[in-house]
């Protein structure tokens, strides 16, 4: 048999194809660009159980410090316990603070759960945010049975980089701060973003017309300016209810369903706000400098990916981060386009059908912008996707 | 108050666009107010008129709520756990990575026709596990020591009244207070391996239907070849053997189980095996050994860190969830044959397939969806009493609205006798048993998140596969059980 030889035409033909490979290997590295953030994620590392000693479970809200100041440093994450130790949901009054500089663990406040100050006493919502100052702030959404029958109108608590309880503030614009905040902190003075999802909402028992409990369409974000004067606790200078007519619903398993997830635009000339009763996001212009409600703004995006988003951050390229209620999934979208780019399964719980359902609530990027923290809340983890 | 409250809700609303906004009130911009609701700030704004709700009317009474303390039967109906958290117990164990479970299945269950007569019999189980998590006892990531044991009670209504070989209930055994198990579990690699050492039931993770687990019949949760097969019935409940077994992730959607163990949990004289290992502390290594492998396969489950693009009608959280396993065992022990002429036969297996497959599931984020499922197992019909048994059946989660975590099912479990057992009925003038089935329909009634009631029926086909167990020439009519099970979690 004669042996196998290239011939010169042969090469040519191995040379074009070799290249035309090379050229395609170049364009496709080219074309390589991440779509978005979610791809760059390689692993989520469980860090530590946030159940404290007094047994406070279902962790909702997570905070990054941004300074050292008392008892946290710089890049601790605290994170709220809405329940307490017998899991009923609305009765949780612990922050515990995750240091990963030493992977411990330490209780930052454990806040009185009969707080007068507060109505209904505490239950520590989605709502938390540490200043640049050293304060924290943080929202309750209390019970006293773990339902929505006995469900007060809560506050927003203020404690000192020591855990103390230094003031709370309350008023007829806060009914259960429930979603996690949009903060712009300047130093000595800060605006805070906070959903109010208690409006109206009754007993989950009390049925509507169609078997379940109605939703009313009055939950708000409340804008509130605080000023924060050097050495003393911020004070509220001004509140306006900037966005209005979200839809909040009382639920036998997951207690309350409202707006859950805020975040600013980098040029904060939008607020991006979750809302998940309508399976939607929504932008309110203007919200640093608004004086009425724009209602429920403008809608983003629905539905597709999302299935009752609720908290939501900011990735470092623009795009929003939002995590769903039903399912174990963070979804990204390109709020310039309005569109839907994917979703990464986070939470693949298969205890929950879909899994990871009801699993995830707080998600808040770190500070260096490399990865995002979040929660798992049927088994009381803090995680970190990196 | 009533009516303060709804002009309340109309001073908030005044804020939202209407055309009351140019004259809205001082009071709407005062500093942070406490909650003093009195009369005068409302009188103050009874100028702005209140629009009607678009939902239904609902009192706001939520500034009026004053805090409760709770105190240790608050939300019982709506924990998970009957005993709550056992006045600071459970925390406090908690602490030190210690978690402790006690639960109690009873059930009563009635044979009305057939088998050996007719009768009732109530039966028991309760059982308590503790656990320790190293990572949060002593720092250790990964690692999980797990100590369990059970209090058998009642009488069983298979050996007096039915004498069939599917067993009427899984939890039917002697009583007694026994171990049952004991082992230290240790994750590797991201929790991709994990490695399990101790005294272990293998009907926890071996042959498992997921689907099956839902009915009262034995034989839907260890299956006839095993039970009757191996040696004492193998390490099942109520029996456990020492040994050591290796999970490990492959691919997100292939799980490969393989493990060794002790080939007798209970062995010595008495017919009654569990009566040979009463207390469950008779750990022994000198009974030759069960070698069992399986390999697991996960459709549209998907993996932490899948990606999901939008649209995608076939994508992962579209497609329905299946788990598909394919298995072997082996135990090298000597077994007799069943002519009963003397010869014996070194070693025996099985191979077994299960399947269990989510086939309708009409919203996503409802609970509410169809599943099927099937299991065959095959064993050489010389040495063992069972040649062939297999399960199928149908399981409706969340029949009805509002009851979410409900379950239906219809289910079937057959049972083929070995050929040479069959031929040694017929070499002793006896009933040459055959096959059984047994049929059994069951809904599961989740009361509160601790407590469920099962109601349940079972119809077998052919009980004692034809020959009465106790009188060996004698037949047995079929058999039709029902019964109550309910289940506590404390």
């Amino acid at each position: 048999m004669k042996p196998l030889s290239l011939t010169k035409s042969g090469a040519r033909v191995a040379l074009a194809a070799a290249a035309a490979a090379a050229a395609l290997a170049g364009t496709q590295a080219a074309c390589a660009e991440p779509q978005g953030f979610l791809e760059t994620v390689h692993k989520h590392t469980t860090l530590v159980n946030t159940v404290p000693d007094n047994g406070d479970q279902n962790p909702y809200a997570i905070a990054v410090a941004p300074v050292t100041s008392g008892a946290f440093k710089k890049g601790d994450v605290l994170v709220d316990n809405f329940n307490n130790s017998t899991n009923l949901q609305g009765t949780g009054s612990t922050i515990v603070d995750y240091h990963p500089d030493t992977r411990q663990m330490t209780t930052f406040a454990t806040i009185p759960r009969d707080l007068k100050e507060c109505p209904g006493g505490i239950g520590l919502s989605t709502a938390m945010t540490v200043l640049k100052s050293g304060w924290v702030i943080v929202g309750s959404t209390p019970s006293n049975d773990g339902t929505t029958s006995t469900k007060g109108a809560g506050c927003l608590i203020v404690l000192d980089n020591q855990g103390k309880v230094v003031s709370t503030i309350t008023g007829e614009n806060i009914n259960d701060p429930w979603g996690n905040m949009a903060v712009v902190d300047n130093g000595d003075s800060a605006t805070l973003f906070v959903s109010m999802a208690g409006f109206g909402v009754g007993r989950a028992d009390a049925l509507g017309p169609d078997g379940d409990p109605p939703v009313f369409k009055q939950a708000t974000v409340l804008r509130l300016d605080l000023d924060v004067p050097a050495g003393k606790p911020p004070v509220v200078k001004k509140q306006t209810v900037v966005a209005s007519g979200f839809g909040a619903q009382a639920d036998k398993g997951v207690f309350l369903i409202g707006p859950t997830g805020l975040a600013l635009s980098a040029d904060h000339k939008l607020l991006y706000v979750s809302d998940a009763i309508g399976n939607r996001v929504n932008a309110i212009e203007d919200p640093l400098t608004r004086d009425f409600s724009a209602g429920v703004g403008r809608q983003l995006t629905a539905d597709g990916l999302l299935h009752r988003p609720l908290a939501m951050d900011t990735a470092p390229n623009g795009h929003l981060l939002v995590t769903n209620a039903l399912n174990g999934q963070v979804v990204e979208i390109d709020p310039a386009a309005g569109k839907q780019i994917y979703a990464r399964w986070i939470d693949t719980d298969k205890a929950q059908s879909p899994p990871g359902s009801g699993d995830l609530f707080g998600l808040v990027m770190t500070p260096e912008g490399d990865g995002f923290y979040y929660v798992e809340d049927d088994v009381n983890t803090l995680v970190l996707a990196k | 108050m009533k009516l303060a409250s709804s002009i309340a809700r109309g001073a908030k609303r005044g804020l939202h666009g209407d055309a009351q906004r140019g004259a809205r009130m001082p009071s709407l911009r005062r500093l942070a107010i406490h909650t003093a609701f009195a009369c005068a700030s409302i009188a103050s704004t009874s100028a702005v008129h209140a629009q009607s709700s678009d939902a239904t009317e609902a009192p706001e009474a939520d500034l009026k709520i004053q805090a409760q303390p709770t105190n240790q039967w608050t939300g019982i109906w709506t924990r998970q756990n009957l005993l709550g958290d056992i006045g600071g117990v459970r925390p406090w164990l908690n602490k030190y990575g210690i978690s402790f479970g006690l639960q109690e299945t009873s059930e009563y269950l009635y044979n009305t026709r057939g088998g050996l007569g007719t009768g009732g019999a109530y039966d028991g189980l309760t059982t308590m596990s503790l656990g320790l998590d190293t990572q949060k006892a002593f720092g250790l990531p990964g690692g999980n020591f797990n100590v369990s044991a059970f209090q058998i009670h009642g009488t069983n209504l298979s050996t007096r009244h039915l004498g069939t070989l599917n067993t009427a209930s899984g939890i039917e055994a002697d009583d007694t207070t026994r171990l049952w198990e004991l082992w230290y579990q240790q994750a590797f690699l991201d929790n991709r391996v994990d490695v399990k050492v101790g005294q272990q039931s293998l009907d926890q993770e071996f042959m498992v239907s997921s689907y099956a687990g839902t009915f009262v019949n034995t034989m839907f949760g260890w299956a006839g070849v095993p039970s009757y097969d191996l040696p004492a019935g193998g390490p099942a409940y109520p029996l456990s053997s020492l040994g050591v077994r290796v999970r490990a992730q492959i691919t997100p959607s292939i799980t490969t189980l393989v493990g060794v163990f002790d080939g007798n949990p209970a062995p010595g004289n008495n017919p009654d095996p569990q009566k040979n290992n009463a207390s469950g502390t008779n750990f022994n290594l000198h009974n030759g050994a069960l070698y069992i492998g399986e390999v697991q396969y996960a459709i549209n489950q998907p993996g932490q860190g899948a990606m999901e693009m939008p649209g995608a009608d076939k994508s992962t959280s579209g497609g329905l969830p299946g788990t598909y396993r394919l298995g072997v065992w082996y135990n090298n022990e000597t077994f007799a044959d069943q002519l009963q002429d003397g010869s014996t036969h070194r070693g025996d297996y099985s191979f077994y397939a299960v399947a269990d497959q989510m086939v309708w599931r009409p919203d996503p984020d409802e609970p509410r969806s169809i599943g099927v499922f099937a299991r065959v197992m095959g064993a050489p019909g010389d040495r063992n009493e069972v040649s062939v048994s297999a399960n199928a059946g149908v399981v409706m989660k969340a029949p009805f609205k509002g009851r979410d975590n409900d379950s239906v099912g219809i289910g079937l479990a057959y049972i083929k006798v070995g050929n040479h057992a069959t031929a040694f009925d017929v070499n002793n003038g006896f009933v040459p048993r055959g096959s059984e089935t047994a049929v059994e329909a069951t809904y599961q009634y989740q009361v509160t998140p601790w407590w469920q009631l099962q109601a349940d029926a079972q119809y077998t086909f052919n009980a004692g596969a034809g020959q009465n167990p106790d009188n060996p020439t004698q037949a047995l009519r079929n058999t039709f059980v029902i019964g109550m099970r309910t289940n506590i979690t404390f």
